[in-house]
C-alpha cells in the first residue's frame, strides 16, 4: 500500500462562522498541491498526499516534511502535525502521534493502537470486558464471532482493524471537495440546468413532438439530451442521456476541483480511444507517479498506421480520483499537431487515451 | 428565464462575432448555412457558435450526426442545453432525422456521416424554406455540401494561441452568400477564446 503523508492543521479543524476556515483550507490545498500534486483535503483540518513522488523529486522524505511544514506556517500561521504511514487510517493516526512509520511497518503500527482509535465507545467497552485492549487484539477475533457479538458497524471496523479497509467510515468529508469548488467560483460556470421541461410553452410541445418522431424512426436511444455532472475532465462532465429517460429529467450538477480551464474540447469521446505517444527517439512517453513525462512528446500514433507529429504540448495536469481506494492516477495533456489539430489526452497507468478533439 | 413569447421574426439572432459579418445581422428563417472546414480545424466549434445566441434567447436547436459533442464546450459557447436535442448517431437516416426535427425546432445543425447526396440535400433545403427554420450543415472540403448555400462559412486557417495551456484559436473564415454577400469577405475570428466563447479578433 502507498505511503501517505498526512498533515493535521488544528487551526482549520473547526469551521469558523465567517467562512475563513474554508478559504484558508483552499489556500493551503492549492499551496500544497503546487508542490506535491495529488494533495487532497480529506476533511477540515486533514490533508494527505502520496509521499513517494514528491520524495524522489525533492530528495527525500525529510525534505518533503520540512517543505510541507513551512508551507503550512506560511499559509495558516501555525505548525501542523505530520505523520507518514500506509493507508488513510494509519496516516491520520501517525499525524496525530507525529510519527513516521517506516515502509512495511504500518500493520504493526495499527495493531499496537488502543481500541479508542476506532472511534466507537460501545465497541471499546465491550472489548475491554473481553480483555481486548488493542486494535490488533480486536483484529484477531474471528469474523464470525464479531458478527455474533457486535452490530454490522463493528464488522466494518473489524476490517479496518485487519487492514482490509484503509479508511475509517466518516474519516472523509465527501462534501468538502464540492464546497471548495464552489468557493473557487466554479458554480457560476455550471449555472443551474433545469429539467427537460421546466415551464412549458408551444415551442416545447413542437420539440417534443419532433423528438417522438425521431424516436419512432430510429429507436428509443436515438434521441438524446445533454447532461452535466461532476467530473474533473470535460469528458467526465458532460454526457448525452436518452431523451425521456429518468436521467434526462433529473440532470445532476456537481462541480469538482481540478476542472480543466476553458476552452473545452468541442468533441469529447464517450469511449476514449487508446493511442500511443512517442518521444523524438520513438520511445513511448510515460508519466511517472509524480505526474511528470518521461520525455517531450514528438508524435502520436492512432490505432491505424496513422502517425501525427506533435508540435506543442501542455500538462500533464493530474486528476485525483479515489486514489485512496484504488491506485488510479490520471492526468490530462493537451497536444497541438503539425496539422493544426488540437487534442486532449488522458494518461492512465502508462496508457494514453484520446478523450477530446478541439474541432 | 424563458422569453414569454417568441415573435416569429424574419431572422434568428446571431451572436458575436458573426452578427457584424452577415447580411441582416442574423440567420434568415428558411435559409441554409454551410460551414466547411478541414477535419479538426474548428468547423464544429464555429457551427455550434452560430447556434448559441438563438439558443440563449429561448429557441430550440437540434444537433444531428455529431457523435460525441463536447457538452462543456457547448455551455462555454453560450448554448442553453435545456433546449438542445441530439441525434448523435443517425446512421443512414441523418437526413430523415434532420427533416423530422426541422418541424419541431428552430435550428438544426447537421453533420452528414458521409458525403451528402444531392437529393437529400435538396429535400432538406426545401423543407427548411417551407418551415421557416434554419439548417446549418457542417461539411469538409473533401465531402462538400452539394448545393449552394444562402450563407457559406469556409475555414481556411486555424491557429492556436497557447500559454501553459491552450488559450484561444484564431480562425480565418471566408464568409459569402447570396445577393449582396455573394463576393464574400475574409475575417479572422477567435473561436474559442479563453472563456470558450466566440468573439471578434
Amino acid at each position: 500500500m502507498e505511503q501517505l503523508l498526512a498533515v493535521w492543521v488544528d487551526a482549520l479543524a473547526l469551521e469558523a462562522p465567517d467562512g475563513s476556515t474554508l478559504r484558508d483550507t483552499l489556500s493551503l490545498l492549492d499551496a500544497l498541491d503546487a508542490m506535491c500534486p495529488f494533495t487532497e483535503a480529506v476533511r477540515l483540518g486533514l490533508f494527505v498526499l502520496p509521499l513517494r513522488g514528491p520524495s524522489r523529486f525533492f530528495g527525500g522524505d525529510a525534505a518533503v516534511l520540512a517543505m510541507v511544514r513551512q508551507c503550512v506556517l506560511d499559509v495558516v500561521g501555525g505548525a501542523p502535525r505530520r505523520g507518514v504511514a500506509e493507508g488513510l487510517f494509519c496516516a491520520e493516526l501517525a499525524a496525530h502521534r507525529e510519527v513516521i512509520v517506516p515502509r512495511g511497518a504500518s500493520d504493526a503500527f495499527r495493531r499496537a493502537q488502543p481500541l479508542e482509535v476506532l472511534g466507537r465507545k460501545d465497541l471499546t467497552t465491550t472489548c475491554q470486558r473481553l480483555g481486548l485492549h488493542s486494535v490488533g487484539a480486536f483484529a484477531d477475533l474471528e469474523r464470525a464471532r464479531v458478527g455474533e457479538r457486535f452490530n454490522k458497524h463493528a464488522l466494518t471496523l473489524h476490517r479496518v482493524a485487519r487492514g482490509e479497509l484503509s479508511e475509517l467510515e466518516g474519516q472523509r468529508d465527501p462534501r468538502l471537495a464540492r464546497r471548495l469548488a464552489q468557493l473557487r467560483g466554479e458554480e457560476e460556470f455550471f449555472d443551474e440546468q433545469q429539467g427537460f421541461f421546466g415551464q412549458r410553452g408551444a415551442g416545447d410541445d413542437r420539440a417534443e413532438a419532433a423528438a417522438h418522431r425521431v424516436r419512432r424512426r430510429l429507436g428509443a436511444d436515438a434521441i438524446a439530451v445533454a447532461t452535466l455532472r461532476g467530473g474533473r475532465g470535460p469528458e467526465d462532465q458532460g454526457a448525452l442521456v436518452p431523451w425521456g429517460s429518468p436521467e434526462s429529467k433529473t440532470r445532476d450538477l456537481a462541480p469538482w476541483p481540478g476542472r480543466l480551464a476553458a476552452p473545452s474540447a468541442a468533441t469529447t469521446l464517450a469511449h476514449p480511444a487508446p493511442v500511443q505517444l512517442r518521444d523524438a527517439a520513438n520511445r513511448p512517453v510515460v508519466m511517472d507517479a509524480r505526474g511528470a513525462l518521461s520525455a517531450e512528446p514528438a508524435a502520436v500514433l492512432f490505432s491505424s498506421p496513422l502517425r501525427r507529429e506533435v508540435v506543442w504540448h501542455a500538462g500533464p495536469w493530474p486528476l485525483v480520483e479515489r486514489w485512496w481506494a484504488r491506485h488510479r492516477r490520471r492526468a490530462h495533456l493537451q497536444l497541438v499537431l503539425a496539422t493544426g489539430e488540437a487534442l486532449l489526452m488522458v494518461a492512465e497507468s502508462s496508457q494514453w487515451w484520446l478523450v477530446g478533439i478541439y474541432d | 428565464m424563458r422569453p414569454v413569447a417568441l415573435a416569429k421574426s424574419r431572422t434568428l439572432p446571431l451572436g458575436e462575432p458573426w452578427r457584424a459579418l452577415v447580411p441582416d445581422a442574423g440567420l434568415r428563417r428558411g435559409s441554409t448555412v454551410v460551414v466547411e472546414a478541414p477535419v479538426g480545424l474548428g468547423g464544429l466549434s464555429l457551427a455550434l457558435s452560430l447556434l448559441s445566441e438563438a439558443s440563449a434567447q429561448g429557441h430550440w436547436a437540434a444537433v444531428v450526426g455529431v457523435d460525441d459533442p463536447g457538452v462543456v464546450a457547448m455551455v462555454e459557447l453560450g448554448l442553453d442545453l435545456r433546449r438542445v436535442l441530439f441525434v448523435p448517431r443517425p446512421r443512414g437516416a441523418w437526413a430523415e432525422s434532420a427533416a423530422d426535427l426541422l418541424d419541431g425546432v428552430d435550428l438544426v445543425l447537421v453533420r452528414p456521416p458521409s458525403r451528402a447526396g444531392l437529393v437529400a440535400a435538396r429535400r432538406l433545403m426545401d423543407r427548411v424554406r417551407e418551415r421557416g427554420t434554419v439548417l446549418i450543415a457542417l461539411s469538409e472540403p473533401r465531402a462538400p455540401w452539394p448545393l449552394p448555400a444562402d450563407l457559406f462559412f469556409r475555414v481556411t486557417q486555424a491557429e492556436w494561441v497557447a500559454s501553459s495551456k491552450l488559450d484561444a484559436r484564431y480562425l480565418t473564415v471566408h464568409v459569402s452568400g447570396r445577393g449582396e454577400a455573394q463576393r464574400g469577405s475574409e475575417h479572422v475570428v477567435v473561436v474559442p477564446n479563453r472563456r470558450g466563447r466566440a468573439e471578434a479578433n
